[in-house]
């Protein structure tokens, strides 16, 4: 068996002609933090709900700790915590009863809600309806029912969305140490690259539906210096490789 | 090893998260009502009643039942679309289907307590029917094995309805729409000729139509057996087609 915990080969996902992922091939190494990046559109969200079996690949396979999807969908959703682009929950419950169902589906000890709650800060507000939570709460619920139990993969679509400045470098830090602290592979996207830089191993550069780059950030400098792209600003690196695709793109039509 | 929730347990799951929605409340209101129809009629017009020769449940169920069956399937058009309301309200929905579940363990989980919810009203009517009878024909008792045999009758017949209804709003992210739906279906339902016995015999069996069903219509006792058969099959019937379409739908998803 190989190292990488999520692998995926050529997975596709087109909505009538409309193709919002194109031949991925992600690889992500058991222990480590995937950061996935990609301006709006590029098709993270729906890439990681495939992952998950909320949408159906339109062609492609995808393994997940040795397992395949459809065939064991049920153990490989038992590995996995998420979070996918706004929080779920139900709005009529509160914060706690709403984490008590999940604990009670994924059949974890009575400690695990308290143990989430902590984590993401809501112990004081667990009381209240989830409906009446403020954005950044309902962020920091979700984020907790993604961590219940502590999956062995976790994956978090933006999960510093909407938190201010503190809860941002507190989700940083938690999920920077997942992987030593419970021997968790993370994959985590985001839009900004100086962001993920601070909490991933490894990084995978998507853009309309199509992989530009994977590989470490010591690779990614390589890569852009070799295509003379400016690397001292990650920013602009960022920035420049979707630029110079948009306009291959344009070309090729 | 790893442990899934059972079945069974689902419903009782699914009844947590339907707390301050005021589901039970509604269905012990409107069961209530229903249950005062035949009350009310005896009381205004008792004669018009007493004067009947023949069974006294027969002649209470050919004065009320239109009526008391109608508000039995509006309960359950209403518990229905509220169901699916909270999970699709604040996306909870999304959440529960990334979760280690059986691919119709919610929608099962949901039928269960849909149609234990609408085993409250029938108790209801079941209990004014049985005072109405000893209250206003004391001369002609032994009803009550009647009165039981016709309400399980009434039960068989509500499953697939509730299972149709449940359907539909499953399919409807909105709930005014599968609520607007199910409305405009009862009305429906209740013009459709119920007088020509062949025609009814069928009608029986089409959700929405089969609750106006009485078992001392029907021809005997082999024919109630075959329809309450028929009608459990068709809520089978019903379940798998919420299979069907959850991978249909994983596909546009
Ligand atoms: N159900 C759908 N039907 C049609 N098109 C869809 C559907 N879901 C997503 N798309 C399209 O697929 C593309 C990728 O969407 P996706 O949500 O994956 O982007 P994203 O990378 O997560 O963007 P963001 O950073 O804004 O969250 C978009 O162009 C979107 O419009
Ligand atoms: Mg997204």
């Amino acid at each position: 068996m190989s190292a990488n915990i999520i692998e995926t080969e050529n997975l596709t996902k087109s909505y009538g002609n409309f193709t919002a992922v194109s031949n991925l091939s992600l690889h992500i190494k058991k222990g480590s933090v995937y950061g996935f990046l990609g301006p709006n559109g590029a098709g993270k969200s729906t890439t990681m709900k495939m992952l998950l079996g909320l949408t159906k690949p339109s062609s492609g396979s995808f393994h997940i700790n040795g397992r395949t999807y459809p065939k064991d969908r049920l153990a490989i959703l038992r590995d996995m915590g998420s979070f996918i682009e706004a929080p779920a929950f139900y709005g009529n419950l509160t914060g706690e009863e709403n984490l008590e169902i999940l604990r009670r589906i994924l059949q974890l000890p009575k400690s695990a809600v308290e143990d989430a709650l902590e984590i993401v800060g809501l112990t004081e507000h667990r009381k209240r309806l989830a409906k009446k939570y403020s954005l950044g709460m309902k962020q920091r619920l979700g984020l907790a029912g993604a961590l219940l139990g502590h999956p062995p993969i976790l994956i978090l679509d933006e999960p510093t969305n909407g938190l201010d400045p503190i809860g941002i470098h507190e989700i940083r830090t938690l999920v920077r140490s997942l992987p030593e602290k419970y021997d968790c592979t993370v994959l985590v996207s985001s839009h900004l690259l100086p962001e993920v830089e601070l909490m991933a191993d490894d990084f995978g550069i998507l853009n309309h539906g199509r992989l530009l780059f994977e590989g470490t950030m010591a690779a990614l400098k390589r890569t852009a210096d070799a295509a003379g792209l400016p690397t001292h600003d990650l920013e602009e690196t960022f920035l420049a490789m979707i630029d110079i695709d948009n306009r291959n793109r344009g070309e090729r039509r | 090893m790893t442990a899934y929730i059972s079945p069974f347990c689902m419903p009782f799951l699914e009844m947590r998260k339907m707390k301050r929605t005021g589901f039970c409340q509604a269905f012990l209101g409107g069961g209530a009502l229903a249950a005062l129809v035949p009350v009310v009629n005896m009381a205004l017009r008792a004669e018009t009643f007493t004067s009947q020769p023949g069974s006294p449940f027969q002649i209470l169920m050919e004065a009320n039942w239109q009526l008391m069956a109608q508000l039995n399937i509006f309960l359950l058009v209403c518990g229905a679309c509220l169901l699916y309301h909270t999970e699709y309200a604040d996306n909870g929905l999304q959440k529960a289907r990334s979760l280690p579940l059986g691919s119709s363990g919610l929608f099962l989980g949901k039928l269960g307590i849909l149609l234990s919810a609408g085993l409250i009203p029938l108790c209801l009517e079941t209990a004014s029917l049985t005072l109405c009878c000893m209250r206003w024909f004391p001369d002609r008792p032994g009803e009550s094995l009647r009165i039981l045999t016709g309400m399980a009758f009434a039960f068989a017949m509500l499953l697939p309805t509730g299972a149709a209804m449940l359907l539909l709003s499953s399919m409807c992210r909105n709930m005014w729409i599968s609520l607007g739906a199910g409305v405009i279906l009862v009305f429906f339902a209740s013009m459709l000729p119920a007088s020509s016995s062949s025609v009814s015999d069928v009608l029986a069996l089409v959700p929405f139509c089969g609750p106006y069903r009485m078992l001392h219509e029907l021809p005997g006792r082999e024919a109630a057996l075959w329809t309450v058969c028929l009608c459990l099959g068709e809520s089978v019937l019903l379940c798998a087609a919420e299979r069907v379409y959850q991978s249909i739908r994983r596909c546009f998803a």
